[in-house]
């Protein structure tokens, strides 16, 4: 155990634990998308836990630093919010929010977000971005809503753990990255254990069981176990 | 295993190699030597060749032809080099030697003995005949360290590599401890080639303190920039003094293993490269027992697949593992654990092929050379609008005026100088007050480019400043992994942005927008690509903000550049009638006769390709180009040409 | 196909490293990977179909659909943009009705862009398959097309003579 120090507040943290998961832990709120628990490496993808810490000139994405004794971390100065605040509005950008279509309704990650970072659900002055990729894909068991989708990588994540197989991968590069099963739905052939575990760690509404359009998601299911739905 | 083991085994190598030199001295038939790297190849290297062996044998003169690699004059290619020591001329070096020209230089030259003087670039030693190419600013004010040998000896032969001292330095290593090559290394001061001059001496003691007993060197030579083709040329020209580099550090850093990653689009380099670890192979200078020592290192070559952002080191490893290239946050950094878990050293080619020098003339003639903070040397590719554009190697703290003007030859056609960028897609523009900055890391990083690695490309006015960041945001938009936010969507809304502007649709808040982001940008992204793609965003903002005003507010491009922001015209007093040059040449038949048969131009179909402004003929220079469109008069179709649209013009 | 990839896939090793090698050899005597393809591929690594797909998509050497006959390549890397590469590449895309990326519909020819194919100093550069073209300008792109269809009148012309020949012969 070593004594760390978050916005002014004292906390008893496990030494090497990262300051991320240290805080949420505390009920210190830091935006995340990508964080998992169980993830050895840090994906350090969605940059929106950037903090400060004393000691280090530029703000710090918050997931892949570890604790350790004396640490003073800072969650909202003015540059760690700039950043905080312009990866949401460029994830914003690239996220269609249609909040009455959205499976997920008030449960999505961004909407917790937006209210912590005080900002709204659009991107300005970003313009919004389309892209040459499908609005919607069937993945058999799933449906995947590329244009809800932060690429955060949990449902990569959940299912190697799972099957100890990427069935689920990223395909294509940069803004035309997206989720994939090979073959598209055809899971019956693939050792697919039909957990739907990739669904529920899913933030966002863009990874969707079908007939489950109505799921409370996913509230900061960083800290939480995904449910596995009866097969 | 001691120091005279090893010798001996050395020494006969390299007694092999000088007894192959010798022979060929003694030979004295003439021998040609002809630039057979890439750019060689492109200018029609391979048709210089065959010209010579028909030209040879049709003649029945006898004569050697020795393919070799680039000498960094690209701008006079197919270069040849001909050594004919019975003319009692010195070995010379002729330019643009076309097969035609071949053909004259076996008749004139090898055998009536007249060296045809109008072909000759210079001589290749000083002597009373013909001007020396050492006294060209071209070449007397570069200093080759790294490229010594290039152009000068067959990269297919190690024997050549061998007699002009090669490997001897890795016999050397091999007879010390690891840490005393260290602590050489550490210093001469030597800081990593391939963009952020990391000190080279530092990583390898990193790298030996986690050690495994199976550490892991890699050389870098993915050259992602898309103007440098610097690291391509070494392999192609002198892979033998890469792989002693290799070997040296994979001896101190305590490897078993080492990978060459070479990009899959540079089949040439890959190709020699290959060879080369064959051949060393066969004289025990890489793989099992190196020169007998108990120093196993098993060299192959990776064939990257084309993603700029393999170059970065993490992104490199994981696709080496068969995986997609995405960079992982660091640390742990590769020293630590990289490759397959294991600690693994990743150095650039130029800083690998800098190490047999090192090791041979020691660590304090190496810091004699460049600044204080960057010693050694730094090898560019110039291109763009230089009068001799090539690879150039000069030493650190040469300022970029010398570097562009005096061995580079300034800007050709009577214009003037704009800027240069350096460092390609992670690099910036610097403007003409900045010409007298040092080339070295700090400098460089200082004004706000980057030394990158080694991409360098000269713009005269005709170029536009918004256009080039545009280029550029193109390139590194496309080339993002995807992974993190600010790199795969900020890139691309800064593009966005700059694509508009460039199309006259800029509004007033796009310089303000331009500016906030690429801060965000380089604040925020995970990996190296992100952090400096905003870098030609931000110089060309803080060097030529004119020039996006002038984009947004007049919708002008002031250097004509923009297609959207410019249109072409004819000025009637000055068209010839009915000369129909530009009639013929235009690709989409935009150009129309109109009035006393003179021509205009139909605005609706020009697609502004300025074929006919460089076809009109010089003595009328009739077409003009301006910016903003609007200036462009209109000159009606008239009726009845329309009907005859396509007919005979 | 499927054959011959069957044949070639024991020459490698099982192992994860050995992935991008694989496929750029299929792809190096195919042209392109085809789905088919990389289920082998995934199959004798033992790692899913997906990864593989993962894999190959993030690179830009690996094609999906095979290219044209003639493989048109305009480099648009730094010294060619400078001197106007993308001119020339608007040259070949509208004498062929294709975008970059793309293939005619008789697979006859194919345009791409590519960043420095190392010879700047002769900018702007286009290849022709492997055949290098300096100093580009359009009214040389439509002079390319005047050869091409010269070559192929006179490979029409051989041919019609060669089988009127083989007739004569019968
Ligand atoms: C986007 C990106 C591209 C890079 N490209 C190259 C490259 O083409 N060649 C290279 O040697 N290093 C490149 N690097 C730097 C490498 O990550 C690494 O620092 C370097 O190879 C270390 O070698 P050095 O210490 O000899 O410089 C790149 C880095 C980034 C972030
Ligand atoms: S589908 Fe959901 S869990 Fe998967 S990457 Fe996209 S946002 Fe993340
Ligand atoms: S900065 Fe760009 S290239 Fe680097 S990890 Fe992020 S998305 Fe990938
Ligand atoms: S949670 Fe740290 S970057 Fe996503
Ligand atoms: S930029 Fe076209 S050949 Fe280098």
């Amino acid at each position: 155990m070593v004594t760390i120090v978050v916005d002014t507040k004292e906390i008893q943290a496990d030494d090497g634990k990262s300051v991320l998961q240290t805080c949420l832990e505390h009920g210190i709120f830091i935006p995340n998308l990508c964080f998992m628990k169980s993830r050895e490496h840090p994906h350090a993808s969605c940059r929106l836990c950037f903090v400060e810490i004393y000691g280090i000139d530029q703000p710090v994405t918050s997931c892949t630093e570890r604790v350790r004794e004396g640490l003073v971390v800072l969650t909202a100065t003015a540059r760690a919010r700039r950043l905080q605040q312009a990866a949401f509005k460029l994830l914003m950008s690239a996220h269609h929010c249609r909040p009455k279509a959205c499976p997920v309704r008030g449960g999505c990650q961004l909407i917790r977000i937006a209210r912590h970072l005080k900002v709204g659900l659009n991107s300005q002055p970003l313009e919004r971005l389309e892209r040459a990729i499908d609005e919607e894909v069937d993945l058999g068991l799933f449906t995947y809503y590329p244009f809800r989708c932060v690429l955060c990588g949990r449902c990569v994540h959940v299912c190697r753990q799972r099957t100890g197989h990427n069935l689920l991968t990223f395909a294509g590069r940069g803004l035309k990255t997206v989720v994939a099963l090979f073959g598209g739905g055809d899971l019956a052939a693939a050792p697919c254990r039909h957990c739907g575990a990739c669904a529920t760690v899913c933030p966002t509404g863009a990874l969707v069981l079908k007939g489950e359009q109505g799921r409370a998601a996913s509230a900061d299911s960083s800290l939480r176990a995904p449910q596995i739905p009866p097969r | 295993m001691n120091k005279q083991e090893i010798d001996a085994r050395f020494v006969s190598i390299r007694r092999e190699a000088e007894r192959r030199a010798e022979h060929r001295k003694r030979e004295a038939i003439p021998t040609i030597y002809i630039v057979m790297s890439t750019c060689g190849l492109a200018s029609g290297a391979a048709e210089t060749k065959h010209a010579f062996e028909e030209a040879l044998s049709h003649k029945g003169i006898q004569a050697r032809i020795v393919p070799v690699g680039c000498l960094g004059h690209c701008y006079a290619e197919p270069l040849v080099v001909i050594d004919h020591p019975a003319s009692g001329f010195p070995p010379i070096c002729y330019h643009q030697v076309s097969a035609g020209r071949a053909r004259v230089l076996v008749g004139s030259y090898l055998e009536e003995g007249d060296p045809v003087l109008e072909y000759v670039l210079g001589a290749m030693e000083r002597s009373d005949l013909i001007p020396s190419v050492m006294d060209f600013p071209r070449f007397s004010l570069e200093q080759r360290l790294v490229m010594e040998h290039c152009g000068h000896i067959d990269p297919d032969d190690i024997y050549q590599y061998i007699a002009l001292g090669g490997y001897s330095a890795l016999a050397r290593v091999l007879a010390s401890e690891p840490a005393e090559i260290i602590h050489l290394i550490e210093t001469s001061g030597l800081r990593g080639r391939g963009g952020a001059g990391f000190p080279t001496g530092r990583k390898w003691s990193l790298a030996r303190a986690s050690e495994t007993g199976g550490n892991i060197a890699i050389c870098n030579a993915d050259e992602g920039d898309p103007g440098a083709y610097v690291d391509r040329t070494i392999l192609e020209s002198n892979p033998h003094q890469l792989l002693e580099g290799l070997a040296i550090c994979a001896y101190a850093v305590g490897a078993t293993q080492a990978i060459v990653y070479v990009r899959a689009e540079y089949p040439l380099a890959v190709q020699t490269v290959k060879r080369a670890i064959r051949s060393a192979k066969e004289l025990s200078l890489l793989g099992p027992g190196i020169l007998g020592t108990p120093f196993d290192l098993e060299v192959s070559v990776f064939e990257g697949s084309g993603a700029f952002v393999c170059g970065e080191e993490t992104a490199l490893i994981r696709s080496i593992e068969g995986r997609r290239g995405m960079p992982q946050h660091r640390p742990p950094y590769p020293v630590e654990k990289g490759l397959w878990g294991r600690p693994t050293v990743v150095n650039n080619v130029k800083t690998l092929s800098s190490l047999p020098s090192i090791v041979q003339k020691g660590g304090s003639w190496f810091r004699a050379i460049g600044t204080a903070s960057s010693p050694g040397t730094a090898v560019f590719s110039v291109v763009g609008n230089v009068r001799h554009p090539g690879l150039v190697e000069i030493a650190m703290g040469t300022s970029l005026r010398t570097l562009i003007f005096d061995v580079c030859g300034g800007i050709p056609n009577k214009k003037s100088f704009k800027a240069v960028q350096i460092g390609g897609p992670s690099g910036g523009c610097l403007p003409e007050s900045f010409l007298d900055t040092p080339i070295d890391f700090d400098s460089l990083r200082q004004a706000g480019a980057m030394m990158g690695s080694g991409g360098m490309v000269v713009m005269d006015e005709d170029s536009c400043m918004v256009d080039v960041a545009r280029y550029f945001l193109d390139f590194t938009q496309k080339e993002s992994c995807g992974k993190c936010t600010f790199c795969r969507i900020g890139t691309r809304h800064l593009l966005n942005i700059l694509d508009r502007i460039t199309k006259g649709d800029g509004r007033k808040e796009d310089v303000e927008l331009l500016a906030t982001l690429s801060e965000d940008i380089k604040n925020g992204s995970l990996c190296g690509l992100g952090k400096t793609a905003p870098n030609p965003v931000l110089t060309s903002l803080r060097f030529f903000l004119d020039e996006y005003e002038a984009h947004i507010k007049e919708k002008r491009c002031p250097a004509l550049k923009c297609r959207s922001l410019t249109a072409y015209y004819i000025d009637l007093e000055k068209c010839a009638r009915g000369c129909e040059v530009c009639v013929g040449c235009c690709p989409v038949e935009a150009i129309f006769t109109t009035r006393g048969r003179k021509k205009g131009i139909d605005q609706k179909l020009c697609v502004k390709c300025g074929e006919c402004l460089v076809a009109c003929p010089r003595e009328y220079d009739a077409v003009v180009k301006v910016s903003p469109p609007g200036l462009a008069p209109i000159i009606e179709r008239p009726p009845d040409e329309e009907k005859s649209v396509g007919g005979q013009g | 196909m499927v054959q011959d990839i069957a044949a070639m896939l024991p020459a490698f090793e099982r192992h994860r490293g050995n992935l991008i090698p694989i496929l750029q050899a299929i792809q190096e005597r195919h042209s392109y990977l085809s789905g088919a393809a990389m289920k082998m591929v995934a199959k004798h690594l033992g790692i899913g179909p997906g990864e593989v797909y993962g894999v190959a998509t993030f690179y830009n050497q690996f094609r999906f659909q095979p290219p044209g006959r003639h493989r048109i390549k305009v480099c648009l890397g730094t010294a060619c943009h400078v001197a106007g590469g993308e001119i020339i590449l608007e040259n070949f895309e509208r004498k062929l009705g294709i975008k970059d990326g793309e293939t005619t519909a008789d697979r006859e020819y194919s345009v791409e862009r590519v960043v420095c194919v190392g010879c700047c100093a002769l900018a702007p550069v286009a290849l022709l398959d492997d055949d290098v073209l300096g100093r580009m300008l359009p009214s040389k792109v439509e002079g390319l097309f005047v050869q091409f269809e010269i070559e192929r009148q006179r490979q029409e012309r051989e041919k019609v003579a060669r089988e009127s020949g083989e007739q004569a012969r019968d």
